[in-house]
């Protein structure tokens, strides 16, 4: 078995089958936990998902975004307004939020990655992420520093059938469902001949280009894929927490999904999946130690990048001297 | 607009160009000179006021500049101090490694700042009353200038003035615009490279910190300063040029005009013009108005 399982080497079937595995277990998290953590359940498994978007482009791609936050808080709001100002059902009002932040996406990476590389497209990111933050605070409509609050759990119709996730757990085996299928997604454009363009635009952008695939469009088309699922992450959170905050969209939100990648390890399709509960576990042992959840979150983030640059999934990876550590998420 | 309200938008822009240009000035010189763009610059500042706030509880309300400026020197040697010891288990490790991950660790500083902060002085907000003689302002005409204000605008300057002599004029400066332009032919020449990159480190933690005891009575204390102010001095080095001191002072003082002139025609939206003119510059100027392309 091949123990450097970046994302070319790691066998599919392999993940699939991590995925029904994860999934199941993560249905039966209500008859075992209580309310507040069937809560951060579920707030994971879209921390998830939107980790694993990012690492579409930074473990995969190459590229460095400081700015996810604001395709995050697109989906939310989007969400949010279309579900509660406009009383569109939830699910045309999911899909919409998605393309929203693909749309935009495709706008801010139509723009940024023409103009720049490296750690100025980072910058650049991060500046337009500070701009729609700005530019939520001061909108009426969306709420300014309030956001929007007292948004429904909805109730899917489809044809006859009708399913109130208002009630019990309802949602969260909603989001179960959701987030495993975008996962899934994630995983197969991982495994098309365009996932295996851009490991090659990540390895050598030039010699690349010399070999005919588009880079730039490449890079385009990853950041606007990248940029929906972050927003189909995000407009999740609009009817799960039932409140929407600018800080959503704050660029410390932006750094979340960096962290559980590099922690997880970025090498590895699962690495932001483990990193998402990695980093939520230690906010929940230190939440009511001021501080001390930054304090640890910024060292091991630190001792990460100097010492374990494969992140948790590296590091077992080298303890099993092969194989490849197995359950996560 | 009258005359007075002119001049209190340029004494406004200007304040808060010189503040910015103040934190600014330490994360340009590093990232001139050892190539980090050190997201923790914003976090070691933020220390450097908290430092300055104890020092201020601990001595009592004093009414001399003196002491104000003793306190802020005292923030910026115990800055540099921590600063030899982040070069010592951080920065010298960055060596070599790609530059996404350096930002990534230098982030990761900024939350062991900021978490440190908040172990240390708790969430509160805390503030510091300025000496009396700069408490109050100064009437002129109709005019009203702050004198805190005038305060911060010179010691910019003065700041500006320090740094454009030493690295011009003092052979230690030339080493180190030296060792920025090539550090390989510098260690061939018999340059202890490492050396000025610790003594560069030290200088830039050093000016982090007395930013932060200058302007500790500029504005609240909370742990929230150092991601608000690392975000300002990234948007003026960008425009000003990355690495160039000069870049930083006047692409502050063109940021913090642009800002107070978009504030004044488009009122309720602040921050907005800073955001725009970053996002354009960085699209149509990557290197910024006074830097090198590269």
């Amino acid at each position: 078995m091949d123990n450097r399982s970046s994302f070319l080497g790691g066998p599919a079937r392999r993940d699939w089958i991590v995925l029904a595995v994860v999934m199941a277990l993560g249905l039966l998290v209500p008859s075992v936990l209580n309310r507040g953590l069937i809560f951060i359940a579920g707030l994971v498994w879209i921390n998830a998902v939107f980790g694993l978007s990012f690492n579409l482009l930074f473990g995969l791609s190459g590229v460095l975004s400081f700015g996810q936050a604001m395709f995050f808080a697109a989906g939310a709001y989007a969400a949010a307004v279309l579900t509660q100002s406009l009383g569109w059902p939830f699910l045309p009002a999911w899909i919409m939020a998605a393309v929203a932040g693909g749309l935009l996406a495709a706008l801010v990476g139509a723009v940024a990655l023409r103009r720049s590389e490296g750690v100025y497209f980072a910058i650049l990111t991060l500046a337009f992420a500070e701009l729609m933050h700005l530019l939520i605070t001061n909108t009426g409509m969306l709420g300014r520093n309030d956001g929007l609050s007292g948004l429904a759990r909805p109730v899917l119709s489809l044809g006859a059938a009708r399913l109130d996730l208002g009630q019990g757990d309802n949602f969260y085996y909603f989001i179960v469902v959701a987030c495993g299928a975008m996962i899934a997604l994630i995983r197969f454009v991982i495994g098309t001949a365009f996932g295996r363009a851009l490991q090659a635009v990540k390895q050598d952008p030039e010699r690349a280009e010399f070999l005919g695939i588009p880079v730039r469009l490449h890079r385009l088309v990853i950041f606007t894929l990248a940029g929906m699922m972050t927003a189909a992450a995000g407009a999740l959170v609009a009817p799960w927490a039932q409140i929407v905050t600018p800080e959503l969209a704050h660029w410390s939100n932006s750094t979340n999904p960096i962290l559980y990648t590099l922690l997880g390890g970025s090498a590895y399709f699962w690495g932001p999946a483990l990193g998402a509960v990695l980093l939520s576990a230690v906010f929940y042992v230190t939440r009511t130690l001021v501080g001390v959840s930054d304090l640890v979150t910024g060292l091991l983030l630190l001792a990460v990048v100097l010492a374990l640059p494969g992140g948790v999934l590296g590091l077992l990876a080298r303890w099993t001297g092969g194989t490849r550590g197995k359950g996560k998420a | 607009m009258q005359a007075a309200d002119i001049a209190t938008l340029l004494v406004n822009s200007l304040t808060w160009a010189m503040a910015t240009f103040l934190v600014a000035a330490g994360l340009t010189l590093v990232f001139g000179t050892l190539h980090i763009l050190n997201f923790s610059h914003g976090g070691f500042f933020m220390i450097g006021a908290y430092a300055a706030f104890s020092l201020a509880q601990w001595v009592g309300t004093s009414n001399s500049i003196a002491l104000y400026l003793f306190g802020s020197l005292a923030a910026g040697v115990l800055v540099a101090g921590l600063g030899l010891v982040v070069d010592r288990l951080v920065l010298r490790r960055l060596a070599g490694v790609e530059d996404a991950y350096i930002l990534i660790a230098t982030y990761a500083l900024l939350l062991v700042c900021e978490g440190s902060t908040k172990l240390v002085w708790g969430l509160k907000y805390h503030s510091v009353m300025p000496p009396a003689m700069l408490d109050g302002a100064w009437v002129m005409g109709s005019a009203v200038v702050p004198r805190l204000s005038l305060f911060i605008i010179a010691c910019g300057l003065t700041v500006f003035i320090a740094l454009e002599v030493f690295l011009n004029r003092t052979k230690s400066g030339r080493l180190v615009k030296a060792i920025a332009a090539d550090p390989w032919m510098a260690g061939l020449l018999g340059i202890n490279v490492r050396r000025v990159y610790t003594a560069t480190v030290a200088l830039g933690f050093a000016l982090a910190g007395l930013a932060g005891g200058l302007l500790v009575s500029n504005q609240a204390l909370s742990p929230s300063l150092a991601s608000a102010f690392v975000i300002y001095a990234f948007g003026v080095i960008i425009v000003g040029g990355m690495g160039s001191i000069s870049g930083a002072f006047f692409g502050s003082i063109l940021l913090g005009l642009i800002d107070a002139i978009g504030q004044w025609v488009l009122p309720g939206l602040p921050g907005l013009p800073f955001f725009i003119a970053m996002t354009l510059i960085l699209l149509l100027r990557p290197q910024g108005l006074m830097g090198r392309k590269h």
